[in-house]
């Protein structure tokens, strides 16, 4: 949710997509607090197995989310480039995010082969079938949407749940080193992704369709955590 | 359905009791715990900005007032301003956070004492949005028509659960941020207005446009209380910390000497959640722009129950990204003089910004308390009109 040191405007649809999707966020984060494993970490009752639980469900939607991410690039036309490039650098910084989450594992007692089997939940089979459909459909720009909420959600979790993560369990950031990544880059990503929203391609419908898009992953994200190890 | 009629705000009273108190007096006015200075003091009041506060105390913390007595004050200062006289009053609504006795409701004190009626009473209790709950239901009777007028009155008188004695009570007592916060944030206060369905003959009114009240206790845990001494207890994981109702409420213990010694008495905020509590009320604008309520750049005046300094970092930068900044020059407050007066503060602020004389004609006034209780937020739209002589109406 973070924005840049430097003085950014947007037009007044932006604005408005851009009010719609904070209250899509706004409400995405009351229900997390619903979420048991979350609920725990707020309250410091969180145990290093819930933690070993929450890397473990994790991988698997990093995973994925690196596949529908490049496949969104290549769906965008050339008249789409600035999202393009907005995508496949993001594409680029996230690909291998993986690998930060199995350290991390390892480093709390987790054993790499487990967390390297491990499958996908119920809610991670819905959020990823349904991110690679619209990936695959021409000039997804609703993807904004999607990425609002992840990378929103990225953020937040370096800014507040890395934190108690190291407290509740008594570990430095070397365990949370997956966490931590996605507070300081996501940051960047917001940044350009407000910028997106007002970019002369985002006619009247693409932003009712982003605005639609950040509610159905918000939705399926809560999903993945409420199913958490029902695979 | 019969059509809706208006409801203004034609007059309204403010009643602060004994001498304001400064930072430099606060504890001596309160009383010193156990003889000694607070340690947390200097960072709350530095946290809150209040510089000068009233309490309804004399110097040893006896009531110089009760809390019905204050309401009682408001409302005469209010009817002293209208043009009707009390007898006409066909409603009461009394708000507050605590009454005088735990029954009856307050409304029956306060009109006992002002000695009208017999008439409709509404007394609502909660914490700062108490008083939007008591003006809602009076601007509903006036707009169906049921009634003509009313005086809404919102009465605090927070300095009983703020001196001395309540902490020294509490045996093995470990003073903490939770358990002190409010202790150098409320103070006493109450304000008045006098609703009616028509704009004033002579002078300014405010249209209530709309109140929007939403709630979110189901999604929040306790965040400001008084009645426990482990707001966690009530939480939604209720089923899961249920060990016995033995010491939940105050009333459940043997004697209510048991609870006082217990810390149950104690004023309580939970720090973890203020941020939340922003939140919630940034939403609840969010939703009213989005609805096509209120435009930020409408607002020539914004009257909150909360320090502009609680709005801060990103979620600031979010709203001025999304043209949703009310600009820091339209806030209007009087929280750091007259102190934080609970849900007696948005009529207190109201009343001074009518009487600033700053007030023009067709401006908007955009009103919002959040409450932290268990996040019951207000939110209301006044438009100024002129006085009837004025041939518009």
């Amino acid at each position: 949710m973070a924005l840049s040191e430097k003085e950014m405007t947007l037009g007044p649809k932006a604005q408005e997509t851009l009010r719609h999707l904070l209250r899509i966020w706004l409400d995405f984060e009351r229900k997390l607090i619903s979420i048991p494993i979350l609920r725990r970490l707020d309250q410091r009752t969180f145990t290093p197995e819930d933690y070993r639980t929450l890397l473990l469900n994790m991988r698997p939607q990093v995973i994925e989310g690196s596949r529908w991410i490049s496949r969104a690039a290549s769906s965008f036309t050339a008249e789409y480039s600035d999202i393009r490039s907005m995508i496949l650098r993001h594409a680029v910084d996230e690909h291998r995010d993986y690998t930060m989450l199995e350290n991390d594992f390892q480093s709390i007692g987790g054993k790499l082969e487990d967390i390297q089997s491990a499958k996908r939940n119920i809610g991670t089979e819905a959020l990823a079938g349904y991110l690679m459909n619209e990936a695959t459909k021409p000039n997804p720009i609703n993807l904004l949407g999607a990425m609002f909420i992840i990378e929103g959600l990225g953020n937040k979790m370096a800014s507040s749940w890395a934190v108690a993560i190291q407290e509740c369990l008594s570990v430095s950031e070397k365990s949370t080193t997956f966490l931590s990544y996605h507070g300081e880059n996501d940051e960047t990503h917001m940044n350009k992704l407000y910028e997106m929203l007002d970019g002369k391609s985002i006619a009247h419908e693409s932003a009712d369709e982003i605005v639609k898009t950040a509610k159905v992953v918000a939705r399926l994200y809560l999903l993945q955590l409420e199913e958490f190890d029902n695979t | 359905m019969t059509e809706l009629r208006q409801a203004y705000i034609t007059a309204s009273g403010t009643y602060l009791p004994g001498d304001p108190v400064d930072n430099a007096n606060i504890e001596a006015k309160l009383g010193y715990v156990h003889g000694k200075p607070s340690k947390l003091k200097k960072r709350i009041l530095a946290s809150n900005g209040i510089l000068t506060r009233h309490y309804a105390l004399d110097d040893k913390q006896r009531s110089t007032h009760q809390n019905r007595d204050l309401a009682v004050a408001a409302t005469r200062e209010c009817l002293k301003g209208s043009e009707i006289d009390e007898k006409s009053v066909d409603l009461l609504a009394v708000a507050s956070t605590q009454g005088d006795l735990p029954l009856p409701g307050l409304a029956s004190l306060v009109q006992a004492e002002l000695a009208i009626g017999p008439l409709e009473i509404i007394t609502t209790h909660g914490v700062c949005s108490a008083s939007m709950m008591a003006l809602k239901s009076a601007f509903n009777q006036l707009r169906v028509g049921e009634k003509k007028n009313a005086i809404v009155v919102a009465s605090e008188m927070a300095s009983r659960l703020l001196k001395k004695s309540r902490y020294e009570a509490v045996s093995n007592l470990r003073i903490d941020l939770e358990s002190e916060f409010l202790r150098w944030m409320l103070s006493d206060g109450a304000g008045a207005f006098l609703l009616q369905d028509k704009p004033r003959w002579r002078g300014l009114s405010l249209r209530i446009d709309w109140i929007e009240i939403v709630s979110f206790a189901s999604h929040y845990d306790l965040c400001m209380s008084c009645g426990t001494n482990n707001q966690s207890l009530w939480s939604k994981d209720f089923e899961q910390n249920q060990k016995n109702f033995h010491d939940f409420s105050w009333q459940d213990y043997t004697s209510y000497a048991d609870a006082e010694a217990n810390g149950a008495l104690l004023i309580r905020q939970n720090l973890k959640l203020l941020e939340d509590v922003v939140k919630v009320g940034v939403d609840g604008f969010l939703k009213l722009i989005n609805d096509g309520k209120i435009k930020a750049d409408e607002i020539d005046h914004f009257v909150c129950h909360y320090s502009s300094h609680h709005f801060k970092g990103r979620i600031l930068e979010l709203l001025k990204l999304a043209g949703a900044l009310i600009p820091e020059e339209k806030w209007f407050t009087n929280l750091y003089t007259k102190g934080n007066t609970g849900c007696a503060s948005i009529f207190i602020a109201l009343d001074e910004l009518l009487k600033t004389g700053s007030l023009k004609i067709g401006q908007t006034i955009f009103c919002v308390v959040p409450e932290s209780g268990r996040f019951a937020n207000a939110y209301m739209k006044l438009t100024v009109v002129g006085g009837r002589d004025s041939g518009a109406f």
